[in-house]
């Protein structure tokens, strides 16, 4: 009797771990399969026409795609150098007292929810950009400030992840030759955590680029490009909350899809990259 | 009370009253424990696990203040002053004494630039010099020819005993008047250790050499002088053969015939 | 200047950043911290557990709509979520161990773990609202379920190759079926680490509005019925902190406050749990 029980549970578990791949693989049929109307009606010009007007059925995810680049990329010059200096503060400088409630404090903030930075953002942010450059406050800058608040957490934490694996002895023997922290730090800890680290800030840029919330609140969804940072604009999934309940037609619905599908296909890239060439996992039989 | 023979030789280091306790214990580690180390010779200490003697091996280097909350008091005298004071200079205290580790610790960069790591940091610029200095602490390392052609390949590309030797090249480098074992043979196979046992004796010309070891026979083999410790105490110091042979304190003689570990 | 006095200045300096990049970090926190609290404690009030929305404008609007619905969304994609995600860990830790197949689930599972949330909105519209013609409970339930699947299954994979594999002989050796020495042994064992999975799975996914937006949708009144379009904190957070009506900002500061707090409990909990664990 249990060993029908056993085969039972046992394919019933396996079933279901299969069925977690093919979900995925489903995933990418289906908004394949819907964003088949635009890619047959706009070809390759979908991504670089910078037209997006619902109302003529015309739609070029250029200004999005834009928006989604500069965006992240601000994001990123911000939140790197914060997140390194976080990261050797957690690691190399503080007490152990001092160590666990800034550490947790700031694995803390990144679990609080985006559309939390958002109001926080929108409220308390937004004011401020008005008063240093006018406009109306919600623009690329605030979002990209903004969005490089909501990625730091996550960065300082990995980065100071990858940091600790340095093994104390090699440390030490850099100290024991007569060198300072920040001789340890760039000569013996980076070097040995090259890897981990980078990957952990490719990590970053992939979350980074599909953050919604928090940009929704403080980018606008205008799709147009500019050079002016503090203009609004648009990313890819600020165009998608704002316009997916409100599509009124398969080709704007199509056109969504697609934006999804493209969103989608950068992401699982970008996380693959840094999965799989910078963060093997080490399996040291621990 | 311990059995210290008299060091009638220069004196490398001479630790007076030292006592340590770790951070975070009542208990401390290393009880008011006085010793000479002599000059141009190897002084071993052994000892069961515990027993204090690698938490003494790093306060030779101040390696403890690497993790403050450590309490210790005492004095180790080093060319004339106490070097656990507050003022005391610990980088120019390390080019003085330097260290090897149990494990080797290959820095992540080439061959030449884990060698020439210490002179870089003393501001050492000069191409020429440093080639010549690197080449000579390789030659004294008993590694030159094994690694004369690839001095610009990594480091980690070498065997465990070859980068045991790259360290002590590294350490030596710096020319140092101490150097400090921390069981260095105790992951390298029993070839390797042969030859690291010989490059030890072949310094101690140069270095006053003090190895941590819980091997007793390395101990009896390279050793001037052995220092027992247990329990945090110095029980007896003396020459390694008379030790070994006509051990003076109890103690000391049920540790070497192994009635405890 | 000596080569090392350089040195030693050059480090003074990087700690003095480090150290002031932590400040930042940490006033960050306690910024958002302090205006989540100074603005939310300030909208508590009972209206807000006790009346539904209303027209802006109208005082006596409350969250009781959205609360209900936030845990009728949560709830539901936990009651399939947990479970799954149960089992497909169990999977790779007692059956699949390193196979290629296991690795390439936890492989695609971390990876969806860090994709964009609002991309599986988009899916559940698609196979959901769009055959249905409406949007609903179920589909903003099933949007979460899937978000919350790899997470779950994740932890238990984890959690369940932490448990010693004595453990696991000795019962064997007793002669118990597998399914037994998984559900009776190695689950005990696990029990901890699992529960700080569901609990961190919970509030990651109690957090999520984008997958919410167009498959749940929302609604300003009471709805209990999953086959409606459905109000969600999250949501409601959204619409009322981005309309111009301040009785409806200040809801929305209430709902965030309530929210966050929740979510900060959940992990807090689940990191206790897990240091209590390793502390035995």
């Amino acid at each position: 009797m249990s060993s029908i029980i056993d085969k039972i549970f046992a394919n019933a578990t396996k079933f279901i771990a299969i069925g977690v791949l093919l979900l995925v693989a489903w995933i990418f049929s289906v908004l394949f399969e819907h964003s088949l109307k635009s890619i047959e009606a706009f070809g390759f010009s979908f991504l670089t026409e910078t037209k997006w007007a619902p109302n003529l059925e015309k739609f070029g995810a250029l200004p999005a795609i834009y928006g989604s680049v500069v965006s992240t990329f601000l994001a990123m010059i911000l939140a790197v150098p914060i997140a390194i200096g976080i990261a050797i503060f957690l690691s190399e400088i503080a007490h152990a007292k001092i160590k666990t409630p800034v550490g947790v404090s700031i694995e803390l903030l990144a679990a609080i929810p985006s559309v939390v930075y958002g109001m926080w953002g929108l409220f308390y942010f937004v004011p401020i950009i008005r008063d240093m450059f006018g406009g109306i406050g919600i623009s690329m800058l605030t979002a990209g400030i903004v969005l490089s608040i909501m990625i730091l957490p996550f960065m300082a934490a990995v980065t100071r992840d990858a940091m600790n694996t340095t093994p104390d002895i090699l440390k030490e023997s850099a100290y024991a030759l007569g060198g300072t922290k920040w001789d340890v730090i760039k000569d013996i800890i980076i070097p040995y955590a090259k890897a981990g680290i980078i990957g952990s800030f490719i990590l970053a840029l992939g979350r980074a680029i599909g953050e919604t919330m928090a940009v929704t609140f403080v980018m606008g969804n205008v799709h147009k490009i500019s050079t002016d940072l503090t203009q609004p604009a648009t990313s890819i999934p600020v165009t998608l909350a704002n316009e997916f309940a409100e599509a009124d037609s398969e080709l704007y619905f199509s056109s969504l899809f697609e934006l999804s599908l493209l969103l989608l296909v950068i992401s699982f890239t970008i996380i693959s990259i840094a999965k799989f060439y910078f963060l093997r996992r080490k399996r040291t039989g621990q | 009370m311990a059995t210290i023979v008299d060091i009638t030789e220069e004196q490398a280091l001479k630790v007076k009253n030292f006592e340590f306790t770790y951070a975070g214990s009542d208990e401390p580690n290393i009880k008011k424990l006085t010793m000479p180390i002599a000059k141009h010779s190897i002084t071993a200490l052994i000892g069961p696990s515990g027993c204090g003697k690698t938490t003494l091996l790093r306060s030779f280097n101040r390696m403890h203040d690497l993790y403050p909350a450590n309490r210790y008091s005492g004095e180790i005298i080093f060319k004339d002053r106490n070097i656990l004071t507050k003022n005391e200079d610990l980088i120019k205290l390390r080019t003085q004494i330097g260290m090897i580790f149990q494990k080797p610790t290959a820095f992540p960069m080439s061959i030449f630039d884990n060698v020439a790591y210490g002179l870089r940091l003393q501001g050492v610029k000069n191409k020429t010099e440093l080639q010549g200095r690197v080449k000579k602490a390789l030659q004294d390392a008993a590694i030159w020819q094994e690694v004369k052609d690839r001095l610009g390949h990594d480091a980690n590309g070498l065997s465990g005993g070859q980068q045991q030797r790259l360290c002590i090249a590294r350490a030596i480098a710096v020319e140092p008047e101490v150097l400090l074992f921390d069981e260095p043979t105790s992951a390298l196979d029993p070839i390797s250790t042969a030859g690291i046992e010989e490059l030890i004796v072949g310094l101690k010309e140069r270095v006053s050499i003090i190895i941590v070891t819980h091997n007793m026979q390395q101990a009896a083999r390279v050793s001037d002088y052995t220092g027992f410790m247990y329990l945090g105490e110095l029980v007896e110091l003396g020459p390694t053969e008379e030790l070994f042979v006509t051990p003076k304190e109890r103690l000391t003689e049920e540790y070497i015939t192994g009635k405890f570990g | 200047m000596t080569y090392t006095q350089k040195r030693v200045i050059a480090n003074s300096i990087v700690m003095a950043l480090s150290t002031l990049s932590a400040l930042i970090g940490i006033g960050f926190l306690l910024w958002i911290l302090s205006i989540l609290i100074i603005n939310g404690v300030d909208a508590l009030s009972m209206t807000i557990f006790l009346e539904e929305g209303a027209p802006p404008g109208n005082e006596s609007g409350g969250l009781k709509h959205a609360l209900i619905g936030q845990l009728m969304l949560v709830g539901y994609a936990s009651a399939f979520g947990v479970p799954l995600g149960i089992m497909a860990g169990t999977y790779l830790s007692e059956y699949g161990l390193k196979s290629k197949l296991s690795e390439t689930i936890r492989d695609i599972s971390d990876i969806m773990m860090s994709a964009p949330s609002i991309v599986i909105g988009a899916f559940v519209y698609a196979i959901v609202v769009a055959p249905s013609g409406q949007f609903s409970g179920w589909a903003g339930s099933i949007a979460l379920m899937i978000i919350m699947l790899p997470i779950i299954l994740r932890t238990t994979d984890d959690m369940l190759q932490l448990v010693p594999s004595t453990l696991r002989e000795a019962a064997f050796a007793l002669g118990t079926p597998k399914y037994k020495v998984i559900t009776q042994v190695v689950y005990r064992g696990a029990k901890a680490g699992i529960l700080t999975g569901v609990m961190l799975g919970v509030a990651r996914v109690a957090g999520e509005t984008a997958p919410l937006l167009f498959t749940s949708f929302n609604d300003n009144f009471l709805n209990t019925d999953m086959s409606q379009p459905m109000a969600s904190l999250t949501v409601t957070m959204y619409n009322y902190a981005t309309s111009p009506y301040e009785d409806w900002q200040k809801l929305g500061w209430a709902a965030a406050f309530i929210l966050s707090m929740f979510i900060l409990t959940l992990n807090i909990l689940g990191r206790l749990f897990l240091l209590k664990r390793k502390g035995k």
